[in-house]
């Protein structure tokens, strides 16, 4: 499944798409940045509420094929900037964590 | 990171890269506040490069793109309503160069991450850095823990490592005694 057709499956508000036909691998949910760089593996989808500049960096990192930002955490602009900058997918939706990884769980498996 | 311990060592490697032979590692703590200081006498930042140092795209490392030790320390002390500030002078600038990071926290506020194993932090930088001097204090209200690796070399001699294991035992059960009266 790509990036795109998972936003359009989650009807999430699609903030930074610059590689749409990215393929999703797996999924890692966390907000605990340094752990997730340790943790989330490349062309996950990763899902949190964290919404500054480092949460780019730590997507950059780990190569995370999109970052689904949760609870309707609000975005900065200068995080979104970031993002559009460093070719990073990014959306957002009101679902909570918990309710994007139960729906992530029936669409990729 | 889950300790703030770990960002200490992680800043304080930071001093040991730039060639520190001093490392200053201060923690001032009382029932509401913790201000963390790492000072060295290291070779020190330019104006430009410590303007870019807390952003997650800027690093001293080539292995990959992004370097986010400082970033991440910024952001735990802002989580708390705390801050971080750095000071650097370069040594192409100036004689008495090295950089100075400070970071402030607000105990009580419910993102604060606890300062976890210091007496491991410790230990491992005396351990890693045989030719680097390390200054410990921890004052909490009216008293305090110090360790300095100088007087601890002084009153060894030069037979005796310090990256021995008995040196290293007796630094730990010397720090684990200074902290159960610390938090008495």
């Amino acid at each position: 499944m790509t990036v795109r057709q998972l936003s359009e499956s989650l009807a999430l508000e699609v903030l930074s798409l610059p590689e749409p036909e990215r393929e999703v691998c797996g999924a890692y949910a966390g907000d605990l940045l340094s752990w997730v760089m340790g943790r989330a593996n490349a062309d996950n989808v990763w899902v949190t509420v964290m919404t500054n500049a480092n949460t780019v960096a730590v997507a950059t990192l780990t190569d995370v094929s999109m970052v689904i930002v949760t609870d309707g955490s609000e975005m900065p602009p200068e995080t979104l900037a970031l993002a559009k900058e460093k070719g990073v997918n990014l959306a957002r939706t009101k679902a909570s964590s918990y309710e994007i990884c139960v729906r992530l769980g029936g669409l990729l498996s | 990171m889950k300790e703030l311990s770990l960002n200490i060592l992680d800043i304080a490697q930071n001093s040991i890269r730039a060639r520190a032979t001093n490392v200053d590692i201060i923690l001032k703590e009382d029932a509401e506040t913790l201000t963390i200081t790492v000072s060295d006498n290291g070779c020190g930042m330019k104006a430009d490069f410590l303007k870019r140092v807390t952003d997650p795209f800027s690093t001293t490392r080539t292995t990959r793109k992004v370097g986010l030790g400082l970033p991440f320390f910024k952001m735990e002390a802002e989580m708390t309503g705390g801050s971080l500030d750095i000071t650097s002078k370069s040594e192409e600038e100036h004689e008495d160069h090295g950089t100075v990071v400070t970071a402030r926290f607000f105990k009580n506020h419910i993102d604060y991450i606890p300062l976890g194993n210091i007496i491991d932090t410790v230990c491992t930088l005396i351990h890693g850095a045989e030719e680097v001097d390390f200054l410990f204090l921890h004052e909490y209200g009216e008293r305090s823990v110090m360790l300095s690796t100088r007087e601890m070399r002084e009153m060894l001699g030069d037979e005796v490592p310090l990256s021995s294991p008995e040196v290293l035992a007796w630094a730990r059960e010397y720090l684990t005694e200074g902290y159960a009266e610390l938090y008495r």
